[in-house]
């Protein structure tokens, strides 16, 4: 370790191993839902009905990963509120000590770091509301997707029962009025969210470089290693 | 539509399930209820004469296919088996129950879907014997002499008739331009009166129901349907363009055998008949899941029978039960013949389903109101913008920045 610099804890291994399992998804869910919306390569190949379960296989990944951001969106809300690390939720409460931090962040970086006038050891307002983003974003896939999963169970039944199309017409059918009357309009938001969540990751990955360019505390770290580094000024 | 109704359709909250088994003791009751109905129902006069024996007779056609096609519908009703003769003694009874057909903004498809058969099935046959007391189309009378008719009509069976629509409602500017009868009533205000007398309403085909072709952007007569202008009656929607006879019948056969509307999804259809995703009855379905598709029409693929997704069937969305009972005495249906479904039978179908190609293909207005985009375009000029910003914040960063170690 750099002398005068401290190791600060940032990120639990929960928190990281989660980090990558959604990035991976991600990914996943891109490629696959890419090809459910218009099937692009394939079509034609060898002779029919030979183990080829081409759009069945991009769904079958579709869906499994739509179930691992279930599991991962249900564990982080509740982390939101009673997570023993760092509870997001302090930091998105519009108190006047998070906006503040919040807008200093931002003046930050669009003044390519000139004036840093916020504590960088611990997690700040303008990168948990950020991440907030990404989770309503996230959320949304979820009960859109879910809606247009829902369609195919139109007999009231499932493997586990007639409650979980039930609770699923209960949890998503209102995406149908607010995108326009239709199951087309959920499928054509379902579809461009996919870009407003790729943009969203475009700038986080270049935030967080650019960020341990400019900070100079090792930031890149958190999601490997957990930690960074912070000027110690005792 | 009021807070109330917006958020009891926000949390509808309701499948096209259908319970089926609803017990013993439920099924006797309904048979003790219909018994009795269908027992009132031969005690009043016949209007019409024409009987469906003597109209089954005419078409060669044998008691027995008659209680074929009777258990069919039963089936359809999703009732048991042993509804059976209940349900003939219906179909017997049709012309019971007056029918007031009227006719707004469309193109009388629905009608000809019914009428123009060469070899009818029974279910067109049912439609012919049920008492029209009304039908623009069909009737000899036209002027002052169809109106007093009407008005004859509505006195006589005020509360008893089923008041069946057929096109949408244009109630845009200009609307004066469509108006009907000697008096030149216009069509919302045509509307209002023959429903307000009715039992229930039936809105036949997509127009009646949602607006349809009509109702298409840019919509200049700002069509509705029916639903949207008639409030405080019983409403009944057979969408679909046009509408499948079997299911216009098995709804007044319905009618006729309990004297209450069908089960209805949250789109007001019956869920006897919209309770099916025709992308889940579709013979074409295993080349789906197989990744088999038509790219062109005539191509190899299409040769072969392949799934049509890509040529934009809407079979994914659209609830229907053309998939299973077809249409033309069921000799086919669209996809059977070659062709993706539309999305005929759901709300706003010409502007969203028709397109002829994939959602994701399909050319929506761009957010800014101008150019027509694919949801694609629109999604890679919104990741070349990020990119750009991103480009332009780097460079400044790596120009004008200053690092910490710099400070
Ligand atoms: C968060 C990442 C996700 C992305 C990027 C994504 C992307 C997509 C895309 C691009 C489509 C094609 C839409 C079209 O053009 O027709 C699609 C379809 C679909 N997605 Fe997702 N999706 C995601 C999450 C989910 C989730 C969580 C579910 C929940 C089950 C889901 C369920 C579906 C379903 C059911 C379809 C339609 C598939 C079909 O009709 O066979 N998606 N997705
Ligand atoms: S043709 Fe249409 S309804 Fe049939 S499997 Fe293909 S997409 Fe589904
Ligand atoms: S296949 Fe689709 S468009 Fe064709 S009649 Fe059936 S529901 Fe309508």
């Amino acid at each position: 370790m750099r002398p005068g610099y401290k190791k600060v804890e940032r990120m639990t291994t929960f928190m990281r191993i989660n980090h990558w399992v959604v990035a991976i998804c991600m990914v996943a869910a891109i490629v696959t839902g890419l090809y459910i919306g218009h099937p692009y390569y394939q079509t034609l190949i060898s002779e029919p009905a030979v183990n080829k379960y081409v759009m069945a296989w991009n769904r079958w990944v579709h869906f499994m990963v739509a179930i691992i951001f279930d599991v991962s969106s249900i564990v982080v809300a509740y982390l939101y509120f009673f997570s023993r690390f760092e509870k997001p939720i302090l930091k998105i409460l519009p108190t006047p000590k998070n906006i503040v931090e919040f807008v200093m962040v931002f003046i930050n970086l669009i003044t390519f770091n000139r004036v840093k006038k916020f504590d960088s050891s611990h997690a700040d307002s303008f990168n948990t509301v950020y991440f907030l983003i990404f989770h309503l974003l996230l959320a949304w896939m979820l009960f859109s997707g879910l809606q247009l999963y829902v369609h195919g169970l139109e007999s009231g039944h499932s493997s586990i029962g007639d409650w979980w199309p039930w609770v699923l017409h209960l949890a998503t059918d209102w995406t149908v009025t607010v995108t326009g009357g239709t199951y087309m309009d959920v499928r054509y938001w379902h579809h461009i969210s996919m870009y407003f969540i790729i943009v969203w990751v475009m700038f986080h990955i270049y935030y967080q470089v650019w960020r341990t360019i400019f900070w100079q505390e090792g930031d890149i770290a958190i999601v490997f290693g957990g930690s960074k580094f912070v000027k110690d000024n005792k | 539509m009021d807070r109330r109704d917006a958020l009891m359709k926000l949390f509808s909250a309701k499948g096209v399930k259908v319970n089926t088994n609803r017990g013993e003791a439920y099924y006797n009751r309904l048979k003790e209820m219909m018994q009795k109905r269908l027992d009132e129902l031969s005690n009043t006069p016949a209007v019409t004469k024409t009987d469906i024996n003597k109209v089954l007779d005419a078409e060669g056609l044998s008691r027995r296919d008659f209680m074929k096609w009777a258990s069919a519908i039963t089936a359809m009703l999703m009732l048991p088996a042993s509804f059976t003769p209940l349900v003939a003694k219906a179909a017997e009874l049709m012309n019971r129950v007056p029918v007031i057909w009227i006719e707004l903004q469309d193109c009388a498809g629905n009608s000809e879907a019914i009428l123009r058969s060469d070899s009818p099935t029974i279910d067109e046959l049912i439609l012919e014997t049920i008492n029209l007391e009304f039908n623009e189309t069909l009737m000899a009378a036209a002027g002052h002499q169809a109106e007093e008719h009407l008005d004859e009509a509505m006195k006589r069976f005020e509360g008893k008739y089923l008041c069946v629509v057929e096109g949408s409602v244009p109630i845009g500017a200009g609307k004066e331009w469509c108006t009907i009868g000697a008096r030149g009533e216009t069509f919302e205000k045509h509307l209002l009166r023959v429903s307000s007398k009715s039992a229930a309403v039936v809105a036949v085909g997509t127009c009646a129901t949602f607006g349809g072709v009509p109702a298409a952007a840019p919509n200049p007569t700002g069509a509705v349907g029916v639903q949207d202008i008639v409030k405080g009656k019983p409403i009944i929607n057979i969408p679909a363009c046009p509408a499948n006879p079997a299911n216009i019948t098995g709804t007044i056969l319905h009618y006729v055998l309990t004297g209450q509307i069908p089960e209805l999804d949250h789109l007001n259809r019956p869920k006897f008949a919209f309770g099916y995703r025709i992308h889940d009855n579709c013979e074409r379905r295993a080349h789906f899941d197989a990744g088999e598709f038509v790219e062109e029409w005539g191509d190899e693929g299409a040769e072969n029978n392949w799934c049509l997704y890509k040529m934009g069937c809407k079979g994914p969305m659209t609830f229907n039960n053309c998939s299973i009972v077809r249409y033309n005495s069921g000799t086919n249906w669209p996809i059977g013949a070659g062709h993706g479904c539309i999305g005929c039978s759901e709300p706003q179908f010409w502007d969203k389903y028709a397109t002829e190609r994939p959602m994701a293909d399909s050319h929506f207005k761009a957010p800014t109101g101008g150019v027509e985009k694919t949801v694609d375009e629109f999604g890679l000029g919104l990741l070349s913008a990020a990119g750009i910003g991103i480009a332009i914040h780097a460079a400044l960063s790596a120009t004008a920045g200053k690092k910490e170690e710099e400070k």
